[in-house]
């Protein structure tokens, strides 16, 4: 399958297992959510790159606690329509602060790429003959961007946030003291 | 009102070049039905039973006489010559081409509008109180907030694909003429007792096969926090939301099957995360939005105005058309008008491309430019002076615009049905055109007074049948048209959910059913007493009796 | 027996159509009648390979009677695809009752 990762056709090093097949003895392997909770410290023990691969329905916060574990997070698309995986990337960049790579599998097409990006992954199994064509082609459509997401951002000018707290109203009311 | 700045320009307009591509690789057959379906929903183009049918939004129904004329000359060249206005403020147009679209599309980027996210299962277009800024019950105008949450919600990365639609809506008057309960998220604006702006926030709105009205899940929430809180609502909604059953998959269902103490709980631990970051609204930014929704030139008038009150006594019609179709306004020597889409006869909420673009002249010397769209399938000309309101009447009389019927019995919401629509079970136009034309020849349309009569030709509610006085839903037996009456719905801030009264009625039986509801009506009401109040009190037995018992 | 025709939507712009012996046209009158199960399968897997191809969306049957002179279809919602809204509004043209 195809892997775009930092906008680039690349070779993918990864090794997805099933969950009865044996480890091997070298390589970066990831398992599904079931085989890490089963498996845990065998998979660590390893030593070698671990990856995970979530299933929609199958929340972050799961594994939130050993992210560190973790050089790939694969987060499955089951039908383009399936958003969940849009709110789980986000969750793992922006709160649980994961920076390995969090790639978007199973049904990724075109018309998403831009969204998923915005949201925080950074590599796309890509079922397409012309992958990188593809992918500089979606990520160009729309350069305005009105969400606080991930590394992007809003397009427009904004002045920063201002901090909690009381003040008045915009008709200069007096809180009540 | 809000002016387009250079990042929404240039949003529409890559828009429509993305679009573009999209159906080039349709019609080339790069892109399959199945996948090409949901972008073309997200650009608000269905396929109906005749055509394709555009759906473009017009954000909290707010339209500048520009824009009425572009909808007018899009009817004029790219469709059949009209518009239907929606049930959310939007417009439809009901025999577009999927291949010039895309040029449509170009047409109203060039008058700042769009069709983004008025199908799909994304966030829809956010409606608001159709009196925003200029009603006389206003607590704080619900555009403001309306414009926050239109660009927070446009092309939002995290929830293009959610379970399935999602609509909110602002009220920022006492009275709620927003529907504001029927919404996912219904907000009504609030001052705290330190004087604060903020939104009471309801959640799980919504009609259909299951209608519910929405429950407050925050008694007050400050401004600052509108945007993060709606993340936090969305959030929950995206991750928990069924994905299994598409009748189950509104977060109405979500709410109920985890209660709504449950419910609120997982909003308010994900907002917590979430409530101190960059979604915190500034004073600034509010108030850069609030600026742009300043008051026009509003001239200084003495009231009471003589030319009007002349003119009041001299031309009784004129008379009738004041007392219905024009409401308070904020300032004295100006009124609030309704421009009424339901003379008897034609089809509710549609309007010609000719009288589109009149309105859009009247519009523009007589109410500053500005227009709005209502909920009930109405337009509204929000800033007319007195002195002007005569004018104005006998400028609309014959372009069909000035029946004076606003809030009555003909004021008949009916969606476009099986005419039309390939969701539908049951025509709903011609029964609203049916019983229009029996309140006409009844004469007693005046004494009836408020009776608010919904049409849905499905089980999507469209018409919004369910908060009818009202309520009619058309249904298939064995092939032939029933309409299935429900009692007591009502869409203000005192919400309520019609009861169904009986067995459902066929075509040719209908209109006499809806007839004998009024009769039963005014043989029981107290003086002055409304439908909804009489229906209330009277309960559903009086009219079961009536409708049922020679049967 | 029941009779059945095929029907779909235009892709490019979206008017109802039906298969007949040349093709896709807007007429119902001038479909192909299939007049069996095995028949109708038939058509059905034609026009299907049509809507592959790229001229239609969806196509599906429909149960049609043979009135003599003309070929209706026994649902309302086939009637008013194949004559239009039933409905006057404007400049359009004014209400008829659907056959």
């Amino acid at each position: 399958m195809p892997l775009i990762k930092a906008g680039e056709l690349r070779d993918d090093p990864w090794r997805f297992l099933a969950d009865d097949e044996a480890l091997p003895a070298d390589g970066p392997v990831a398992v599904s959510l079931a085989r890490w909770r089963r498996e845990e410290n065998a998979l660590v023990a390893r030593g070698l790159p671990l990856g995970i691969r979530l299933k929609a329905g199958e929340h972050p916060l799961s594994i939130a606690e050993a992210l560190g574990h973790f050089a790939l997070i694969a987060l499955e698309f089951p039908k383009f329509t399936d958003g969940r995986a849009y709110s789980y990337a986000r969750l793992l960049r922006e709160r649980f602060g994961y920076k390995g790579e969090l790639r978007a599998v199973g049904q990724v097409l075109r018309d998403q790429l831009l969204f998923m990006q915005r949201c925080g992954f950074d590599a796309f199994e890509i079922a397409h003959t012309d992958a990188a064509e593809l992918w500089r082609k979606a990520i160009a459509e729309i350069s305005v961007f009105n969400q606080p997401t991930g590394e992007r951002g809003v397009t427009r000018p904004r002045a920063a946030p201002a901090p909690p707290g009381p003040s008045s109203d915009r008709d200069g009311r007096r809180l009540r003291s | 009102m809000y002016r387009y700045d250079e990042w929404d320009q240039r949003l529409v307009d890559e828009r429509v070049a993305q679009f573009r591509d999209q159906v080039a690789r349709r019609l080339s057959g790069e892109l399959s039905e199945e996948e090409f379906k949901p972008l073309r929903l997200l650009n608000g183009l269905y396929l109906q039973l005749h055509s394709y049918m555009l759906r473009v939004a017009i954000p909290y129904g707010v339209l500048s006489s520009r824009q009425l004329e572009a909808l007018a000359h899009i009817a004029r060249h790219y469709d059949r010559g009209y518009g239907h206005f929606t049930t959310r403020q939007n417009i439809q147009f009901h025999w577009v081409r999927l291949e010039e679209t895309p040029d449509i599309l170009a047409e109203l980027a060039k008058v700042g509008m769009h069709a983004i996210q008025t199908s799909g299962n994304s966030l829809r277009n956010t409606t608001a109180d159709q009196y925003a800024g200029v009603a006389a019950d206003e607590i704080a105008d619900p555009r403001v907030y309306a414009e926050l949450i239109r660009q927070w919600s446009t092309l939002h990365p995290e929830f293009s694909f959610l379970p399935r639609k999602f609509k909110i809506a602002v009220s920022g008057a006492a009275r709620d003429r927003a529907a504001v309960k029927t919404h996912d998220i219904g907000l009504y604006v609030r001052r705290d007792q330190a004087g604060e702006l903020g939104f009471e926030v309801l959640v799980g709105g919504g009609q259909g096969r299951t209608p519910m009205l929405a429950k407050t899940v925050r008694k007050f929430l400050p401004e600052a926090d509108l945007l993060s809180y709606l993340e936090a609502i969305l959030r929950v909604y995206n991750e928990l939301g069924r994905r299994d059953n598409l009748f189950k998959a509104r977060i109405k269902i979500l709410v109920h099957e985890l209660g709504l103490e449950k419910f609120t709980e997982l909003v308010e631990a994900e907002w917590a995360a979430i409530s101190t970051g960059a979604l915190r609204l500034p004073r600034d930014e509010i108030a850069r939005i609030r600026a742009q929704f300043a008051p026009p030139p509003y001239e200084a008038i003495a009231i009471p105005v003589a030319s009007l009150e002349a003119a009041r006594r001299k031309d009784p019609a004129f008379a009738r058309w004041l007392r219905h179709n024009t409401a308070a306004h904020a300032r004295p020597g100006y009124a609030i008008v309704n421009v009424s889409l339901k003379a008897v006869g034609e089809v509710p909420g549609d309007i010609g491309a000719d009288a589109m673009e009149a309105l859009a002249g009247l519009a523009e010397r007589l109410s500053f430019g500005e227009l709005r769209v209502t909920h009930e399938q109405n337009l509204v000309l929000p800033h007319v002076k007195a002195s002007e309101l005569y004018a104005l009447w006998q400028a609309l009389v014959p372009l069909g615009l000035a029946s004076a019927n606003v809030g009555l019995a003909s004021d008949i919401i009916a969606c476009p049905g099986l005419d039309y629509c390939s969701l539908a079970n049951a025509r709903s136009i011609p029964v609203a055109q049916r019983i229009a034309e029996r309140v006409a020849a009844l004469g007693r349309e005046e004494e009836i007074g408020e009776l608010r009569i919904k049409i849905s030709g499905c089980i999507n509610a469209c018409g919004h049948h369910h908060v009818g006085h009202i309520g009619l839903l058309g249904v298939d037996k064995q092939g032939e048209e029933f309409y299935q009456m429900t009692l007591g719905g009502h869409a203000e801030e005192d919400a309520s959910l019609g009861a169904i009264i009986g067995p459902a009625f066929s075509s040719a039986d209908v209109v006499d059913a809806v007839e004998r509801v009024i009769a039963t009506y005014l043989g029981l009401r107290h003086p002055g007493e409304r439908f909804i109040e009489a229906y209330r009190r009277l309960g559903p037995e009086p009219f079961k009796e009536r409708l049922y018992a020679a049967h | 027996m029941s009779l059945e025709i095929v029907t779909a939507n235009r892709l490019r712009d979206g008017r109802a159509v039906y298969l007949g012996e040349s093709g896709w046209s807007e007429n119902l009158q001038a479909a192909q009648v299939a007049g069996s199960a095995a028949a109708a399968k038939a058509l059905l897997a034609a026009a299907e390979a049509n809507a592959a191809a790229n001229a239609v969306v969806a196509p599906y049957l429909i149960e049609v009677a043979d009135e003599g002179d003309r070929l209706v279809p026994q649902r309302l919602r086939e009637r008013i695809r194949e004559q239009g809204p039933t409905v006057a509004a404007g400049a359009r043209p004014p209400v008829r009752e659907v056959a």
